[in-house]
């Protein structure tokens, strides 16, 4: 499903990825991990298309397609979700509007019908239920004033809404408490399904406990130092991330 | 990001889609402002006698005034002597007594501009005043307004028929040298219109004006007086257009409102005067003397306004909280692009007892604008309780443009409460790209989000103006949902 | 005889005396000032900045700048009042320093208190590179006179690239005798890197009348800190005009603390320009009584990126008095990622009281956050009706609710000696508006 190649990435002028790999299939569950700065963010912004990152060389293939050449609207129409670290205030933007407004730009693309007020309140009702949202959240303005848990409940339950092939969590898990994660993971492993993968980039072990992952990935300073399965983040969690760190130092001195 | 920046300057732009000219054969004076002129005007008019005195004493005040240059806005001068003050369609000797005698041009100008004039074409529910260049040139379903006891009519034709109360009402609340602008007017007007709800009538429907600039090298200086009696009702809409012409154009008007003791107007105006284009060649001065007087107890006086047009934009809808329980409204949403400058507010005069008012202003700014709010919020010693709120929010689209927040408050009642906030912000790209990242197009997110910033205002208008008003702004239509 | 004229005619005389006369540059200054002095005359209420104040009662009295004379006995114990302990302190009376009433012993190297008049004579060229800088953006009447007649005023300098020890500056500026005019021009230079506490106390014989105009000029380098507290407590029947104009270099931080408790008719102004990531903070706190006008004029200009500036002015008019709030932020083009927040909240207390205010947002980047805000209105009655509900009387509620609006900003001053002092004051003042404190 997704293909990254020798991914070379630049901020201000700052090497930040430094040729990155990875193929992520249909059904597959991946978690990138690293410390801060190792460049988590930049590879789930790259692929999302944020402005402000300069690829200098690599490729990214989605479904066959040059990802890189697409605006986001567009991968975004396409299936590539990503979940915010710090989902976004829009005032007097109401929070059942967007999920509309974005639905129906995803049916138009996939050259369905647009739902009718009724059908579409039915969709959402069923898809909150999903991530123990709030009712009355729907109707705030997007994200202002939501507490931090509500915030990420709020991108799970976008996510579920809007059933994308590729789902990226940046951090979603940062920042929670314990019941919140739950809700978090239970809402990523309903929306596992043998035609959809993830990418979860997270800072910590923690969520994958809820959610295991097929792969791990240990980025670190704009490269996957190490991949493995399951068990990798565990070891990680024991031996920290100081760990690979040294490893990789050793083999670049060697 | 200068990329993202000029991105979002192109999705703001919208062509001036009332740009066009009708062809008409007109009736105008040359140009030149003296005694002669203004008695010209007023003999075109047939005026009584006491109106010619008013005007020539409004004309002999305004040459002692200078034009006022305490506004954040900038304009080369103005020579008043090129400007012709009267300018009206050729009509075959009498003046058309139906629709059906009105110049088929005019009706198809109407029709081009979406206010058809033939009432069975109208939404039922809205009567219509168009006032084209110095004239009106039609009213629709007076009849209907008549049995309800409601005059709606062009001014000169008030001033014909019901001369007392214009005698008694006119200049009452912007007296005739109250500013530079206002004394011209007063001394020029040429038409405008007239509403009169007498004691205790709920107006059936809304009334509406539409003005239309035409003619070259004219200014337009419509007058319109609104008379709410005792227990009455009004909602009165007002639009405003003109041709694209590379000269700027004068529009210098004055708006009075009345309202007696538990009375309530209600004055909603969409001005999508010609913004000039560009690189800010053309388009109209707009310098309009608005102001309300709440009369009487309980009285309330509500402006709402959307400004996209204007190349320059001076105006200050006011309200004179005179009664005790007096409740004054301003609710504004002033959008600025290209080379356009406005600098535009309210006045909130708190003179009774526990008398309240509401300013809500949003100024959007992009291009090379300049969008100032301007607004006063005045507490005399007697009004005792008086309570005011202001939230002035500026968004701001591109990094050469202004927004500037100008709030005066003035308070000498200790158990006033006044309270004023203001913020300004820009279209994140955080925000853009989130929209994006859902799917939305760029276009439509930038649209999303102006109409979120702007919603508390359009929700003030009346339906029918608030869709006009989102269509003005390229936004779709929200709140189907919810 | 106008009183402008009747100035000017008097600069013919005492010019040539007034100190720095033997610099040909200070003279051309002074003379350019006073051609523009009698040009345009003191500000009037027809000049937007100063709408709200009128000061032509100052033109209508004769106030004479004072020869050089002994201080009246009765200084000694009037600055008493005002002395702080563990301080460097610099007094001046009558508009020149009193040598015998300073202390300036133990000074680091490097770091210069002395008077301008001394200044001149020691340090021309450092005089001459700040003179008029900070101020020079400024066009009115007030500084133009001030630029003529200075008589004296404080030169400072912290030097920087070393520790200083942390020992705060107290400058006093008392007014002793009636109908006197003080013309001080104060030059406060903060070395790049250096950090300084600075309090100034403006202070005059009781029911005295005189003008007090002062000009105070401050340049803080890269990376230097100043905190300046001006404690305004002249005469009841005094006339204050006291300019603070503030040059911020790369990462300078600034915090002015304006106290201003006393005259007849005050005018404070305090003006700062931000270099790039310059932080500024204005605080400010005002009573009036009886007849008393104080207008608070705040400008700040953003003219480099990633400034950030804070200011909350609060004010409390009771009697006949008139408070009077600008401020103005003006966001220049350059100056991306600007984050400024002001706020004035106001409490009227009589009904012959007025407070007019105008807090302006000049925008002209897209990139910024800014607010402002302004209240005015009368006590929380939620917070009265709690106080009430545990015993406390509800006169005596309103005074202690009063009381908290005004401490809450002598709270924020960061040096105990200090807090002390302007607490004490505020607390006379609220016993001379017949409100109680015994709660405290």
């Amino acid at each position: 499903m997704l293909t990254i190649e020798n991914l070379h990435v630049r901020v201000d002028g700052k090497a930040i990825l430094q040729g990155i790999n990875l193929e992520v299939k249909a059904g597959e569950v991946h978690a990138i991990m690293g410390p801060n700065g190792s460049g988590k963010s930049t590879l789930s912004h790259v692929l999302a298309g944020r402005e402000g990152y300069e690829v200098t060389s690599g490729s990214v293939t989605y479904a066959g397609k040059n990802l890189l050449d697409m605006p986001p609207e567009q991968r975004a129409r396409e299936g590539v979700f990503l979940a915010f670290q710090y989902p976004v205030e829009i005032p007097g933007v109401s929070n059942i509007y967007l999920l509309k407004a974005a639905l129906n730009a995803m049916r138009r693309h996939r050259g369905q019908s647009e739902l009718d007020a009724l059908d579409f309140l039915q969709l959402i009702k069923e898809k909150i239920k999903l991530v123990e949202m709030d009712e009355q959240l729907l109707y705030r303005s997007v994200n202002q004033g939501f507490s931090g848990g509500e915030k990420k409940r709020n991108e799970i339950l976008q996510m579920a809404v809007l059933e994308p092939r590729l789902c990226i969590l940046d951090e979603t898990d940062s920042g929670l408490d314990i019941d919140a994660l739950k809700v978090v993971a239970d809402g990523v492993n309903s929306l596992r399904t043998n035609d959809r993968a993830f990418i979860l980039v997270t800072h910590y072990q923690r969520l994958l406990n809820y959610v295991r992952p097929d792969y791990v990935h240990v980025l670190v300073h704009g490269k996957i130092a190490k991949s493995g399965d399951a068990d990798l983040a565990l070891e990680l969690e024991e031996k920290g991330y100081g760990w690979i760190e040294r490893q990789t130092a050793a083999e670049d001195a060697a | 990001m200068a990329a993202s920046a000029e991105k979002l300057e192109r999705l703001i732009s919208q062509e001036y889609k009332q740009g066009f000219v009708t062809d008409l054969e007109t009736d105008s004076l040359p140009p030149g402002l003296s005694e002669d002129v203004v008695r010209a005007i007023s003999a075109k008019k047939d005026e009584p006698e006491f109106m010619l005195e008013w005007r020539l004493q409004a004309y002999r005040h305004w040459l002692t005034m200078k034009e006022p240059k305490w506004a954040f806005v900038h304009y080369g001068p103005i020579d008043y002597q090129a400007i012709s003050y009267y300018s009206a369609p050729k009509e075959g000797g009498d003046k058309p007594k139906s629709l059906g005698e009105v110049d088929p041009k005019l009706l198809e100008t109407y029709n081009k501009l979406g206010i058809p004039l033939y009432e069975q074409e109208r939404l039922a529910g809205v009567a219509v005043d168009a006032v084209f260049d110095s004239v009106s040139v039609a009213t629709t379903f007076k009849a209907k307004l008549a049995a309800a006891g409601v005059i709606f009519c062009s001014m000169s034709e008030a001033i014909r028929k019901y001369p007392q109360l214009v005698q008694q009402y006119l200049g009452s609340v912007v007296p005739p040298g109250d500013n530079f602008f206002a004394a011209l007017n007063s001394a020029v007007f040429s038409d405008g219109s007239f509403v009169f709800i007498p004691k205790g009538v709920r107006c059936p429907m809304e009334l509406s004006t539409y003005f239309r600039i035409n003619a070259a090298n004219t200014g337009q200086f419509e007058r319109t007086l609104i008379i709410a009696e005792e227990h009455s009702h009004v909602s009165y809409l007002e639009g405003c257009t003109a041709p694209m012409r590379d000269e700027n154009q004068l529009h210098a008007a004055v708006v009075e409102l009345v309202a007696l003791e538990n009375a309530e107007i209600k004055y909603s105006t969409v001005q999508n005067w010609y913004p000039g284009d560009e690189e800010g060649r053309g388009g109209i001065y707009n310098f309009v003397t608005k102001r309300g007087d709440c009369r009487g107890a309980n009285a309330k006086i509500s402006w709402t306004q959307v400004e996209t047009g204007s190349a320059i934009t001076w105006k200050y809808p006011s309200v004179v909280l005179r009664g005790d329980n007096a409740i004054g409204e301003f609710y504004s949403v002033a959008v600025t692009n290209h080379r356009q400058q406005a600098d535009t507010g309210t006045k909130m005069i708190h003179v009774g007892k526990n008398t309240r008012s509401t300013i809500l202003s949003k100024g959007i700014s992009a291009g090379h604008a300049q969008n100032t709010y301007r607004g006063l919020v005045k507490v005399l010693k007697g009004a005792e309780n008086a309570r005011n709120y202001t939230q002035c929010d500026s968004l701001l689209i591109g990094d050469k443009c202004g927004a500037h927040t100008f709030p005066y408050v003035e308070v000498r009642q200790p158990s006033a409460r006044v309270e004023h906030e203001a913020t300004t912000s820009k279209i994140s790209e955080d925000q853009l790209f989130f929209c994006t990242q859902r799917g939305i197009s760029a276009e439509d997110a930038v649209s999303m989000i102006v109409n979120g910033f702007c919603k508390q205002v359009f929700k003030e208008l009346p339906m029918e103006f608030a869709v006009e008003a989102q269509a003005l702004l390229g936004i779709s239509l929200e709140g189907s949902v919810g | 005889m106008s009183a402008v004229s009747q100035y000017v005619e008097e600069y013919r005389t005492i010019g040539a005396a007034l100190p720095g006369g033997h610099l040909p540059w200070l003279r051309e200054l002074r003379e350019r000032a006073l051609t523009q002095f009698s040009a345009g005359g003191f500000p009037s209420p027809r000049e937007e900045e100063w709408k709200y104040t009128n000061i032509s009662t100052i033109e209508k009295k004769r106030f004479r700048p004072l020869p050089i004379s002994e201080p009246s006995a009765a200084v000694e114990s009037w600055l008493k009042n005002y002395e702080l302990e563990d301080v460097w302190r610099l007094v001046l009376v009558d508009g020149r320093v009193a040598a015998d009433r300073c202390r300036l012993d133990g000074m680091p190297d490097g770091m210069i208190v002395c008077g301008l008049a001394e200044a001149l004579t020691k340090y021309p060229n450092l005089v001459q590179s700040h003179l008029g800088l900070a101020a020079g953006r400024e066009n009115h009447g007030f500084i133009h006179f001030n630029t003529a007649f200075f008589s004296d005023g404080a030169f400072v300098r912290a030097p920087g690239g070393q520790a200083l020890p942390k020992k705060p500056l107290q400058i006093i500026y008392l007014n002793s005798r009636p109908e006197s005019l003080a013309t001080v021009r104060n030059l406060i230079i903060v070395e790049p890197n250096a950090a300084l506490e600075l309090v100034e106390t403006y202070a005059g014989a009781d029911e005295q009348s005189y003008l007090s105009a002062a000009v105070t000029e401050v340049s803080i380098g890269e990376n230097a800190a100043l905190d300046l507290y001006k404690l305004q407590s002249e005469s009841t029947k005094a006339f204050h005009f006291g300019g603070t104009y503030v040059q911020q270099a790369r990462s300078a931080r600034f915090r002015h603390y304006n106290f201003s408790f006393g005259g007849l008719l005050v005018r404070n102004e305090v003006h700062t320009e931000l270099g790039h990531a310059a932080e500024c903070l204005l605080y400010g706190l005002f009573l009036a009584f009886g007849r008393q006008h104080v207008d608070n004029h705040t400008l700040i200009h953003h003219a480099q990126p990633f400034g950030i500036s804070r200011e909350i002015y609060k004010g409390i008019l009771d009697q006949r008095a008139r408070g009077v709030f600008q401020g103005r932020i003006v966001v220049h083009q350059d100056a991306q990622k600007t984050d400024a927040e002001m706020s004035n909240r106001n409490l009227l207390l009589s009904e012959n009281a007025e407070i007019d205010t105008k807090p302006q947002l000049e925008i002209y980047a897209d990139d910024v956050k800014c607010g402002h805000g302004v209240t005015v209105g009368q006590l929380d009655e939620n917070s009265v009706f709690f106080l009430q509900t545990r015993g406390i009387e509800e006169q005596a509620a309103r005074t202690m609710l009063t009381f908290a609006f005004a401490n809450e900003m002598v709270d924020r001053i960061r040096l105990d000696g200090l807090r002390g002092s302007v607490q004490a004051q505020l607390l006379a003042l609220f016993s001379k508006a017949n409100l109680h404190q015994e709660w405290l």
